[in-house]
């Protein structure tokens, strides 16, 4: 299908979002020799700007075939196409005759131009259909390799509606094919990560009875995000540092009248208002890796960290306070290297920290923390619990997901949860323990009062990773807080069945006895 | 010939879909939109989701209109039934959440002029985040046909009644500590209402897919969890 419709056809008509600035002449050496070789082969007569425009295509294609995954590469590339995309535009209004020059039979020259497209950072697809009406006959020529990884969809043939459905794109998609116009139209999807997308349509010549028209998506949720973030912040952070605030004046106030001769009161008032001071410091420090996460949500990190490692580190430094409050932790986890999975290991650690944290503020004394680990699991496993937990035969307990991720194929999972002895909760607090600043009322959390803000950054940090938390607990029964993140291991189909029961829970689980 | 006919019925039972996930897509944005407006006091969006609505019944009754002709004319048996009468029931099932859509912008927009009541509007707002994602994931596998993608929101309804109970709750509590918020927060308390329906709307889709692929009612309780008693549901996964 591709075949009968030339790449450079699909360029000229992208939209011309980001001219300015770009110097087609300043291409690197190599390019410019390329132009010239296409220059002498092909089009020895055309005019200059054509030439310059078409080995810069060229460049993309090179860019796109050496580049590699390289991110950066396929982004100038993306800049260039564009770029590309808008002078051939200009040059076509007033020389009709370049695309059917372009659309010459196939040669291994269009190579690069079909490699160009295909290499776009951003999903592009064009769209054929013959009949306004005809639901089932607007397909997808061609969809490049960011639409089809966005959109699940194979190369050609899909149809339009089942990659997309909303009806803005629709309306625009229709009025390229049938109208002749171009459209620009924005939207944000639902899902676990917010998305907000930009989408072009513009019409390609028709062959015969078959329309054409050409989508391209572009991702703008960092600028928007931006926007919402800043005003979130905002109302969040003035709103909770206004009453340590308030006490930390109420003491100056005492200090610099009655209290101003009398020593001991002042040193208790000093006291308190370092505390106050401290809590200040944390909620803002909170607030801003709050802040940053959120920021980041859609991109998902590249890394790998080993769960294992990362679970006995947070235990490691946690030692000291669980020896002081007279709580044993307790790590049971698979061995080095089973248990990897695909993320940023700063993130990660915070996760287990701000679990374990919670875990150890919450335990009575001389009660036990429990820190699992376990890999291989299917998204189904995952997310189950024990059916026969005491926490959810308790009438007053539950379990709750409080985030679940998209489904994609058969990815592995790894999990790490966190199992207390604490007071527990009911289960009408659980849809609201991930929200900011949410308390549940009557608990003490000891001296060291939280911010409020553990479990949003848990939730935020694990949502980047495209994993799931749950939560289980019941009055008096103690909680259990599960984190998992996709494994870096390989998919779930196609494994050999030895490989995921290796990394089951270690036998001998390692106990950190505090009190020994 | 009989080839041929079967074809031509083939062709028709994907426009048929085709139609169905086009008004899909139309109420999944008006469900979004409504969502939004709530949340961004909206009043405009508000009005265009009110006027929308139309749209939504006329898609209705054309699919009902197809679907009657092709079960008149063709007689289909089997799957092809269940295909056809699954368009139908996608159909009412996609009217009546774009009625509870338009219900919530039509409360946006009493709400729009009175005080707002932040905090209450954020838990509308993350439950209905909730509910377009279960929504979406449901449309998405009846789209393509995913069973067990289907089987898995079916199964993840719990949590739109956790959130739905919870924010009753706190509107309690705020009516009970300040009266002045009665009349915005029995809004708001239908609004909750109205989500955790199209929450139920989305577990209808999910076994409108089950019935359509396998000719059979998803039985039992609403399981919990799919792995200890679900394990028949994706038999092809191992």
């Amino acid at each position: 299908m591709l075949k009968m419709l030339h790449p450079v056809e699909v360029l000229s008509r992208l939209p011309p979002f980001v001219l300015d600035g770009l110097n087609i002449m300043e291409l690197p050496p190599s390019a410019a020799n390329f132009a010239t070789q296409v220059k002498t082969e092909r089009f020895s007569g055309s005019a200059a700007v054509l030439t310059v425009t078409w080995g810069a295509v060229c460049v993309i294609a090179a860019l796109g075939v050496f580049g590699g995954a390289n991110l950066t590469a396929a982004a100038i590339a993306g800049l260039v196409v564009a770029a590309v995309g808008a002078a051939l535009a200009a040059r076509m209004s007033t020389q009709p005759s370049t695309a059917a020059k372009a659309s010459e039979p196939e040669t291994p020259a269009n190579q690069p131009f079909e490699d160009a497209v295909e290499a776009v950072p951003d999903p592009l697809l064009v769209v054929g259909a013959e009949e306004p009406d005809d639901l089932a006959g607007k397909r997808l020529v061609f969809a490049n390799a960011a639409a089809r990884a966005l959109l699940r969809i194979p190369r050609e043939g899909a149809l339009l509606l089942s990659a997309i459905r909303r009806p803005e794109v629709l309306e625009a998609v229709d009025e390229s094919l049938f109208g002749g116009l171009s459209g620009n139209v924005s939207f944000e999807t639902g899902g676990a990560q917010d998305r907000f997308w930009r989408v072009w349509t513009a019409p390609l010549p028709s062959r015969g009875v078959k329309r054409l028209c050409v989508i391209l998506m572009r991702d703008e949720t960092d600028s928007r995000r931006n926007e919402r973030m800043r005003a979130d912040f905002l109302a969040n952070a003035s709103h909770e540092l206004r009453t340590p605030l308030a006490s930390l004046t109420g003491f100056i106030e005492t200090l610099r009248g009655h209290a101003r001769d009398d020593e001991a009161a002042r040193d208790r008032f000093l006291g308190i208002m370092g505390v106050q001071a401290d809590r200040m410091a944390r909620l803002v420090d909170d607030l801003l890796s709050l802040s940053r996460i959120e920021l980041n949500e859609h991109i998902r990190p590249e890394g790998a960290c080993d769960l294992g490692l990362a679970v006995s580190d947070v235990v490691d430094a946690l030692g000291l306070i669980a020896k002081e409050k007279d709580v044993t932790l307790s790590l049971a986890a698979p061995p080095k290297g089973a248990a990897v999975v695909v993320g940023d290991r700063d993130q990660i650690v915070q996760v287990i920290q701000n679990l374990a944290d919670n875990a150890l503020k919450y335990s009575p004394r001389g009660g036990v923390t429990k820190i699992e680990v376990t890999a291989g699991l299917t998204l189904a496993e995952a997310s189950a619990t024990d059916p026969r937990s005491p926490r959810l035969i308790s009438a007053d307990g539950g379990r709750l997901s409080l985030l679940t991720p998209d489904r994609t194929e058969e990815r592995l999972y790894v999990c790490v949860k966190v199992t207390d002895q604490g007071p527990g909760m009911e289960r009408r607090h659980l849809p609201r323990l991930a929200e900011r600043f949410y308390r549940v009322e009557g608990q003490k959390s000891g001296d060291r009062q939280g911010t409020g803000l553990g479990l949003a950054i848990v939730k935020h940090i694990v949502n980047r990773h495209r994993g799931g938390l749950w939560v289980e607990s019941a009055p008096e029964r103690g909680s259990v807080f599960a984190a998992y993140f996709p494994s870096a291991a390989a998919q779930a189909s196609g494994i050999p069945a030895a490989a995921v029961e290796a990394p089951a829970p270690a036998e001998a689980p390692r106990v950190i006895r505090a009190a020994s | 010939m009989s080839e041929h006919t079967l074809k031509f019925f083939g062709d028709e039972l994907t426009q048929l879909k085709a139609e169905v996930t086009r008004m899909g897509g139309l109420v999944e944005a008006q469900v979004s939109d409504s969502v939004e407006c709530v949340a961004r006091r909206d009043v405009g969006l508000a009005q265009i989701i009110v006027g929308r609505d139309v749209k939504i019944d006329e898609l209705q009754k054309e699919i009902e209109r197809k679907a009657i002709r092709m079960i008149a004319l063709r007689q289909p048996v089997a799957q092809d039934l269940r295909r056809t009468v699954s368009a139908l029931k996608m159909a009412w099932n996609l009217e009546r959440t774009g009625d509870q859509a338009k219900n919530i912008a039509k409360r946006a927009l009493v709400l729009a002029e009175a005080e707002p009541l932040t905090p209450l509007t954020r838990a509308i707002e993350r439950m209905g985040k909730l509910v377009v994602s279960h929504l979406k994931e449901a449309l998405d596998a009846y789209t393509n046909s995913e069973l067990e993608r289907g089987l898995a929101i079916w199964s993840a309804d719990e949590d739109v009644d956790e959130h739905y109970n919870s924010l009753f709750r706190e509107l309690l509590t705020y009516m009970m500590s300040d009266p002045r918020t009665i009349s915005p927060c029995a809004h708001l308390l239908f609004i909750g209402k109205n989500l955790e329906r199209i929450g139920d709307h989305a577990t209808n889709i999910a076994e409108i897919l089950h019935y359509e692929m396998t000719g059979e009612d998803i039985h039992g309780d609403r399981p919990r969890r799919l792995g200890a008693d679900g394990d028949h549901f994706h038999g092809d996964d191992r």
